[in-house]
């Protein structure tokens, strides 16, 4: 995601990250909780799981980044995020990415338009995905008669 | 019976640890009021300090440019400003007990006691009571200065919180906020910025606004050739502060001073007019553009903060009570949204 971002502009980022330690087991953020922003795993494993039961949608690690869309969008978290193992991870929020653009504007930009760009494409894998499973269900329908 | 005994004991500790910080509070009242000066101020000064790093500057260079601005300006004050204002006060005090003043008052009484026949004499006795106004209110503008919180913290301790609060503040914000529990931490962080919508863009309003309004009535009442002008202004600007109360205080003093000094009709038709303006512009002007209306309180809350605020903290706390009110309102309401949504969700 700051893989355009200068040496200069990475330390101009560094300090406003947060870095967070999470024991074993210990939750990030609970599926229906106001998100104001998002992770980045520095090193361990976090899994993101969906409902009562936590069934697991995907487990992240090193390099892997997760509740981007509370960025962007203030609204419930959609997903809880667990630490499957001990995890440092960096927290990213909101006010922060609004001082970045108004201090370092041109960082700032940076990072929103790479933040555009992989919602973008999950949007777009999403939208193949849909499409996929529609023809598939059409399929089986006209099996069905 | 061993759980119920260390459920006892934490809640003991808890209380005990309340009160230490509850007597620490009432002990270190006026450093802490000095560190809430200072951390007022650069909270005040930060979006300059944020324009100027976006120019260019680094944030130490920023601040270093902002206290040299400040430091001119501060200079020039004491210069100018300062000596007069000292010299007005001791004149109001000096010619209250002037026959003139008293023949005034002496007149007033008369023409109370003529036109309300039940007021007796005893209730009235105007003369003692201005003069102990005017001896109280000169006190607690020295006070303000002066004794309350020494010159030395005045002029040292305040700039040097400033500087580093400006200088290091986000990264002491950080550092805060590294020892809250990740249990709690996106959600002090949420509340952090909901805080700082709220009352940030009140607290710098607030006082460009005083400081227009100020300097509005130093203008008027130096053209009204009212005497005292220079301090009559610089109140009203610091009264415009304080909701609802205030824009009449500095109008009223101004009045007063009228009407003790000379009791011509005319001159004081004419200092209220100009007050009339001044808040006519400054609510169809100034307040819109300088005052953002970020916090949406009911006019009955804001009194009620107003008063608990001055008898705490007397001025300051009339004007700190609005914003103080403001954060504890967004804490609720920020809470309960939260635990409502947590309980929705599950």
């Amino acid at each position: 995601m700051f893989q355009d971002l200068s040496k200069k502009e990475l330390r101009q980022l560094e300090r406003i990250l947060h870095q967070r330690t999470y024991k074993q087991g210990e939750v990030v953020f609970n599926e229906g909780e106001p998100g104001v922003g998002m992770y980045i795993i520095e090193d361990g494993e976090v899994q993101i799981t969906i409902g009562k039961d936590r069934r697991v949608l995907a487990v992240l690690s090193k390099g892997d980044f997760f509740g981007e869309m509370a960025l962007l969008l203030e609204a419930p978290r959609t997903a809880s995020a667990i630490a499957s193992k001990a995890s440092i991870l960096y927290g990213f929020f909101q006010p922060d990415l609004f001082s970045i653009l108004e201090t370092y504007p041109r960082t700032g930009n940076k990072i929103l338009l790479r933040l555009s760009q992989m919602i973008a494409e999950r949007l777009r894998r999403s939208n193949i995905e849909n499409r996929e499973l529609r023809e598939k269900l059409q399929a089986l329908e006209a099996k069905g008669k | 019976m061993d759980i119920t005994i260390n459920r006892f004991l934490k809640i003991l500790l808890f209380l005990l640890g309340l009160a230490a910080i509850g007597w620490l509070v009432v002990k270190l009242s006026s450093i802490i009021m000095v560190f809430i000066v200072g951390a007022l101020l650069a909270y005040i000064l930060d979006p300059i300090a944020s324009f100027l790093e976006y120019k260019g500057l680094s944030r130490a260079a920023a601040t270093g440019v902002i206290f040299l601005v400040l430091a001119l300006i501060l200079f020039l004050t004491v210069l100018f400003v300062v000596p007069p204002i000292i010299d007005q006060v001791k004149v109001i005090q000096h010619n209250l007990s002037s026959d003139t003043s008293a023949e005034a008052i002496k007149n007033i009484e008369q023409f109370i006691r003529k036109n309300i026949p039940f007021m007796k004499e005893s209730d009235l006795n105007l003369q003692v009571r201005v003069n102990e106004m005017v001896t109280h209110f000169s006190n607690s503008i020295f006070g303000l200065l002066g004794s309350v919180i020494s010159i030395i913290t005045t002029l040292v301790i305040i700039p040097f919180v400033v500087f580093f609060l400006l200088k290091d503040g986000r990264s002491m914000i950080k550092n805060l906020v590294s020892i809250i529990p990740n249990r709690y931490f996106e959600i002090t962080l949420n509340l952090l910025y909901k805080i700082d919508l709220q009352i940030g863009g009140y607290l710098r309003g607030q006082f460009f606004d005083a400081l227009i309004i100020g300097i509005l009535s130093v203008i008027a009442l130096w053209f009204l050739k009212v005497p005292y002008f220079l301090l009559i202004g610089a109140f009203a600007g610091l009264a415009n502060m304080v909701p609802y109360v205030g824009p009449w205080t500095g109008a009223s003093l101004a009045v007063l001073v009228v009407l003790i000094s000379n009791g011509e009709v005319n001159q004081m038709v004419m200092v209220a007019l100009a007050f009339a303006i001044i808040q006519l512009i400054d609510n169809v002007l100034v307040q819109p553009l300088v005052v953002a209306r970020s916090v949406k309180m009911h006019p009955l809350l804001v009194i009620f903060a107003v008063i608990v605020g001055g008898q705490f903290y007397g001025i300051l706390g009339m004007f700190l009570a609005v914003p103080v009110a403001a954060i504890i309102k967004v804490f609720v309401i920020e809470v309960y949204n939260m635990y409502k949504k947590v309980n929705l969700a599950f």
